[in-house]
């Protein structure tokens, strides 16, 4: 098992340097020069000299690629040209809303995903089979943002039973240790306001997870078809093992099988979906961040960005494929 | 064509694929869900292609008189579904859309797969090293989230209706390669590949002959689902405001985005151009689901 | 299975348990002195002298104050922390008369002092200080610095030369030239009176130039300890969620009737209504045309206008042919169908503009020549002009902002496009993020017809035909003596009737050359809980909180 986790771990390094290539490649092709986004309008020949000169824009590429190799290394993300705050310092400020976010829309979409899925399976081919996978289906053919709006016009300014913007109430002050809001809330001991952040959570949440939800229902769904005619579930009913007993030991745990893998794998589309609905929200996650960075050609901010990002996502299709293989020794054997 | 020649035909079909094919169009036909997807798709093709015949109106003529406290008129009986904010035939502008989400769509999808195809069957065929580094450049790739490479991809290229496209492709061609790739490693060591190898039939051709023919049933699925996620996608960089650079396009997330600011006053200028991205996708997602279904080898000679 | 759901319901009753108890809990009733704002952004910073923008003007102007004032609701000059004010030396001395016993939210004394080292620290600012962005009012009222630094991008050489003090209260500012019109410029928030103890305390002028070349100011006065005279006082400011301001209890004039002003950022428009009619906020500024109708239909809400005191412009850049030519700008002028946008697009808060500056303004001239929409005549120029119609231009136009005089500057684009069109020009619509991309593109002169605008920061009409026709312009393109002396002479001339007669002409004289062709002065509306009285909207981007009251 160490040799797998240690041999996935080498093979990172790679992904990684190509990571930062690609980055730092795309950085140095996108339109304007990071001279002319810091001067604006202002820039002139000289100035632009000068900051050329002050950001090493100067020297051969290779230099260029290798201090900012070294600098990424030592988590010298830059400066955000906005707010003159370290581009470190701001994802530790917004990644953990963006985790809260897509936490809460992981275990919406699981919550009632798997039940769905499950029951969907059981009745297969009958109404409710049907009415899930249309539920299903809708999900994924709904714009995020487009469902996030309506959400918001209904539930927010409509029946106004939860908030329209942000991420907690202005009025409620407690101390931000953490940075992550149900959690400091929690520490303050503050129930108030821990109601009160998951009341700004519950629409982004729902709209976020609609993508997951519908994924999952389907997997969960074949799933259990695929593990009902196995050989060893019909065994267990001709023993005459109670149906809920079968269902929980059998089925479940066999099925729940390719679901948790599935689940890992939507952490990318959660990040990149959490872009449309922090700006729905005015949600201050690092979705809203980074969109803004792009519009404002915060380049420190965008690359530090995408990079942070790239490098969850890899973590945790890592963490998917270790946890699978404790599960399913026969991957570890497979593999060459 | 003589009778003769199209039994013989037929029978070549047969023994290439003929049995798959035929089979899977048999549960197609049987698939309701699938059904309503083909009608879905066929009407928004029809729609897309006969959009001058349908439209009551120019989609990007104005009528400023028409508007008055900021916005605008609802349905009437000149305008079945109102007129946006600056006094244009929603109708028109919904049906010209259809044009522009499905080339979308389309472009979208052709330059994902044309490239994942072509990577994909070297990367699987030739295996080796040439696997190894166009699987990890794949890797690469995949680790970014797809949305986020296209909102890159088009600061890249500026925005604009071409560039989105360009960027909903690329953002498909990992995709595309890996699907392919394991699609041709499965395949390479089948009987016919083995048989054909043995008598000395050149790689290449192996590859065009055999093995990619076999792959279309995958590539056809996954790619009738991309078209789907291609038409959210552009929508959603439109909302982003990376869409078309004249904003008089009708394009349906350019409609939507344009005048979400609305929502409170004319609700249905934002809901009319989302329900037909809604409606648009959905038939693709219900095709995409039935032909996978269908072409399911476990799923074959059931129901 | 079965203990599985009743574990199930367990969990899920033990949760609705936990709810309800934490809903009971909750208490987000808005204190009846504690009023939420919703901005659109957060400051830049805290610091007047370093910022130009208006959500940071929004707040320094509620913590601190200038020498001159402006009365509420209007442009005319107040005093403020100088009672008086007389010129002597042929305008080229100005001497203040200082209020007695003012003290800084720090215990600082208010004086002579304190008002010569607030002018000494913007005039000798060095290096990054000195960068058109961190002082762009002081180089637009003062010019230059102390210090010339040619690669600063500041001008050389500066209309102030010093400052005296005599005694406690009472100071002169020394000028290098008559000026009269300044002393409107010291209204703005970039001329607040600051406490020079708590500056030197928190480092306000301390800052470095790090590995990368960013300035980063490495003091906390700025962000953390802004202290002033003002009615208000910082609390408190978590960048992106809330900035708190607190009532100041020992401020000399009227005391602030909330106990607690609270700014909170939110970029989208739409979404700032939709938190006014949740309660989320108790106000927010510039609500977009169709939302009017829906603030006066909510009888919890209700709607301000500020007075007009912007301008919109179609701009034209002479450089790129064939602006230079008189009569294809004039074919734009008669192509653009500015009555019809006014009437579709601005809600009936708008009105056609025939000029360069607000009617409100001393030197509106009424005897300009006017520009009605006439597309024939429009083609008629151009073919006289000798081109082939269609003539191509390319039009720009920002996105993602909204500004008081174009709500939405992509539908205006529009509506003008189709109207040029049909007088005979072929559009390239060319779009840009409005800042950098779309301000630097059109400052820097590469538009060549482009979608602009003005709000006037204080009242004098330097501050709109001199901001843009006094001095040679790369986004207007063209080198007119004529223009540039006419509004030199006015912006220098100190007697007010000579002043009117010379800016008269000059809006005359601009009417018929058509650097570019203003289309709109607006109303800018706020939106308000109905609860929420004592506010006076102002003219300018200028907002005072301390007369308003909730109840």
């Amino acid at each position: 098992m160490l040799r797998f986790v240690v041999r996935r771990l080498l093979l990172l390094i790679p992904i990684l340097l190509g990571l930062s290539i690609l980055v730092f490649v795309w950085i140095r092709a996108l339109p304007g020069s990071p001279a002319q986004a810091l001067l604006g309008e202002r820039a002139t020949p000289e100035t632009i000299k000068q900051i050329n000169h002050q950001y090493g824009l100067d020297t051969p590429v290779y230099q260029q690629y290798w201090k900012y190799l070294e600098q990424t290394v030592q988590l010298k993300l830059g400066t955000s040209i906005t707010t003159q705050q370290t581009v470190l310092t701001e994802i530790r400020q917004r990644f953990p809303a963006t985790a809260e976010l897509a936490v809460a829309a992981a275990l919406f979409s699981v919550s009632i995903g798997i039940p769905l899925g499950f029951f969907a399976a059981k009745r297969h081919m009958r109404a409710f089979d049907q009415i899930s996978l249309a539920i299903s289906l809708f999900g994924i053919s709904i714009p995020i943002f487009f469902l996030a709006l309506i959400l918001k016009y209904i539930f927010a300014v409509r029946l106004g039973w939860l908030p329209t913007v942000g991420q907690i109430s202005v009025l409620i002050n407690i101390p931000h240790p953490t940075n992550f809001y149900l959690l400091d809330a929690l520490l303050a001991g503050n129930l108030g306001a821990f109601w009160d952040v998951v009341k700004h959570l519950i629409l982004p949440a729902v709209a976020l997870g609609s993508i997951p939800l519908a994924i999952i229902t389907r997997i969960t769904r074949a799933a259990v078809l695929d593990v009902q005619n196995e050989d060893y579930v019909r065994t267990a009913r001709a023993k005459g093992l109670p149906p809920h007993t079968v269902d929980a030991r059998h089925v479940m745990r066999n099925a729940l099988l390719p679901v948790s893998t599935i689940v890992g794998l939507q952490v990318g589309l959660l990040l990149s979906g959490a872009i449309l609905t922090e700006t729905v929200f005015s949600y201050p996650g690092i979705g809203s961040w980074l969109q803004q960075a792009i519009q404002d050609r915060n380049y420190p901010v965008i690359q530090g960005g995408i990079l942070f990002i790239a490098i969850i996502v890899v973590f945790v299709n890592l963490l998917v494929d270790i946890s699978y293989a404790l599960i399913n020794p026969r991957i570890r054997l497979g593999n060459k | 064509m003589s009778i003769a020649q199209l039994e013989a035909a037929e029978v070549s079909l047969e023994a290439s694929q003929g049995g798959l094919w035929s089979e899977a169009f048999r549960r197609l036909r049987r698939n309701p869900s699938a059904i309503i997807g083909f009608v879905l798709v066929a009407l928004f093709i029809l729609v897309a292609i006969f959009a001058p015949l349908l439209a009551p109106d120019d989609p990007r003529a104005q009528d400023l008189q028409s508007i008055f406290n900021g916005c605008c008129p609802g349905p009437s009986s000149h305008h079945l579904l109102g007129v946006d904010d600056l006094g244009r035939d929603e109708l028109s502008r919904i049906l010209y859309g259809a044009r522009l989400s499905l080339l979308i769509g389309i472009v979208a999808v052709s330059v994902g797969l044309s490239i994942g195809i072509v990577l994909g069957s070297i990367a699987g065929f030739f295996g080796g090293w040439v696997d190894t580094i166009l699987m990890r450049f794949v890797d690469i790739m995949l680790a970014i989230p797809g949305f986020l490479m296209a909102i890159g991809i088009v600061a890249l290229l500026g925005p604009g209706l071409f560039q989105v496209m360009i960027a909903i492709g690329v953002v498909n061609i990992p995709i595309f390669t890996r699907l392919l790739r394991g699609s041709v490693l499965a395949q390479r060591e089948n009987d016919f590949v083995l048989a054909a190898r043995a008598v000395g039939v050149k790689r290449r051709k192996i590859l065009i002959a055999h093995v990619l023919p076999n792959s279309i049933s995958v590539v056809i699925v996954a790619g009738t689902l991309a078209l789907a996620t291609a038409i959210i996608d552009a929508a959603g960089l439109g909302f982003l405001g990376l869409g078309p650079q004249d904003p008089a396009t009708p394009e349906w997330g350019n409609m939507l985005t344009s005048t979400v600011r609305y929502l409170q006053t004319a609700p249905f200028l934002a809901i009319f151009p989302g329900v037909a991205i809604v409606i648009s996708v959905l038939g693709f997602n219900l095709i995409g689901d039935g032909l996978r279904e269908a072409l399911d080898p476990k799923l074959r000679g059931r129901a | 299975m079965r203990k599985l759901t009743k574990a199930m319901i367990g969990f899920g009753l033990v949760a609705l348990a936990v709810v309800a108890v934490a809903y009971g809990a909750r208490s987000h009733k808005t204190a009846s002195d504690t009023l939420v704002f919703g901005s659109s952004a957060d400051p830049v910073a805290l610091d007047g002298a370093l910022i130009s923008d208006g959500e940071s003007g929004r707040v320094v102007i509620q913590i601190f104050e200038g020498l001159v004032g402006l009365k509420p609701g209007s442009t005319t000059v107040v005093p403020s922390l100088a009672t008086s004010w007389k010129g002597s030396n042929a305008g080229k001395s100005w001497t203040f008369a200082l209020r007695k016993n003012v003290k800084f939210t720090d215990g600082t004394p208010f004086n002579a002092a304190a008002v010569c080292a607030n002018f000494n620290r913007w005039y000798n600012f060095t290096g990054s200080f000195q960068n058109p962005s961190a002082t762009y009012y002081w180089q637009t009222v003062f010019g230059g610095f102390k210090k010339y630094d040619p690669k600063s991008g500041a001008p050389k050489g500066s209309l102030f030369k010093s400052c005296a003090a005599h005694g406690t209260s009472s100071v002169t500012i020394n000028l290098t030239a008559p000026s009269a019109s300044f002393i409107a410029g010291l209204s703005l928030p970039s001329f607040s009176m600051e406490s020079p103890t708590a500056m030197n305390k928190y480092g306000a002028n301390q800052g470095s130039v790090d590995a990368d070349g960013v300035f980063h100011p490495t003091g906390t006065y700025a962000t953390q300890h802004p202290t002033g005279t003002g009615p208000f006082m910082f609390q408190s400011w978590t960048r992106g969620d809330k900035l708190t301001l607190i009532r100041n209890p020992n401020y000399w004039g009227a005391k602030a009737k909330l106990s607690t002003l609270i700014f909170k950022p939110i970029a989208d428009n739409a979404a700032r209504l939709q938190a006014l009619q949740n309660g989320e906020i108790q106000g927010y500024d510039l609500v977009e045309p169709q939302d009017i109708s829906v603030i006066q239909q909510d009888s919890n809400l209700k709607l301000l206008s500020r007075p007009p005191f912007n301008v919109a412009i179609v701009g034209m850049n002479q450089a790129i042919p064939p602006m230079n030519n008189l009569k294809v700008r004039q074919a734009v002028a008669y192509g653009l169908d500015r009555a019809s946008v006014i009437k579709a697009f601005y809600a009936g808060r708008g009105v056609v503009a025939k000029e360069f500056q607000p009617p409100s303004l001393f030197g509106y001239s009424n005897t300009v020549k006017q520009y009605n929409y006439d597309p024939a005549k429009s083609k008629a120029l151009l073919k006289a002009a000798g081109l082939k119609l269609p003539v191509k231009i390319s039009f720009w136009y920002p996105t993602g902002v909204s500004r008081p005089y174009m709500p939405d500057p992509v539908k205006n684009f529009q509506a003008f496009s189709a109207s040029l069109t049909k007088a005979g020009f072929k559009i390239v619509p060319h779009a840009a993020p409005w800042t950098p991309d779309y301000l630097g593109g059109v400052q820097d002169g590469k538009a060549q017809v482009y979608l602009y605008g003005w709000t006037g920061d204080f009242g004098d009409p330097d501050d709109f035909a001199g901001v843009f026709f006094r001095t040679p312009q790369k986004q207007w393109g063209f080198n007119n003596p004529a223009i540039f002396n006419l509004l030199t002479k006015a912006r220098d001339e100190t007697t007010l009737s000579k002043r009117i007669a010379l800016y008269k002409q000059a809006e005359n004289m601009l009417m018929n050359f058509l650097p570019g062709v203003p289309y709109a002065h607006t109303s800018p509306a706020l939106a308000f809980q109905k609860n929420v009285n004592g506010y006076v909207p102002s003219p300018v981007d200028i907002q005072f909180f301390s007369s308003v009251s909730i109840g």
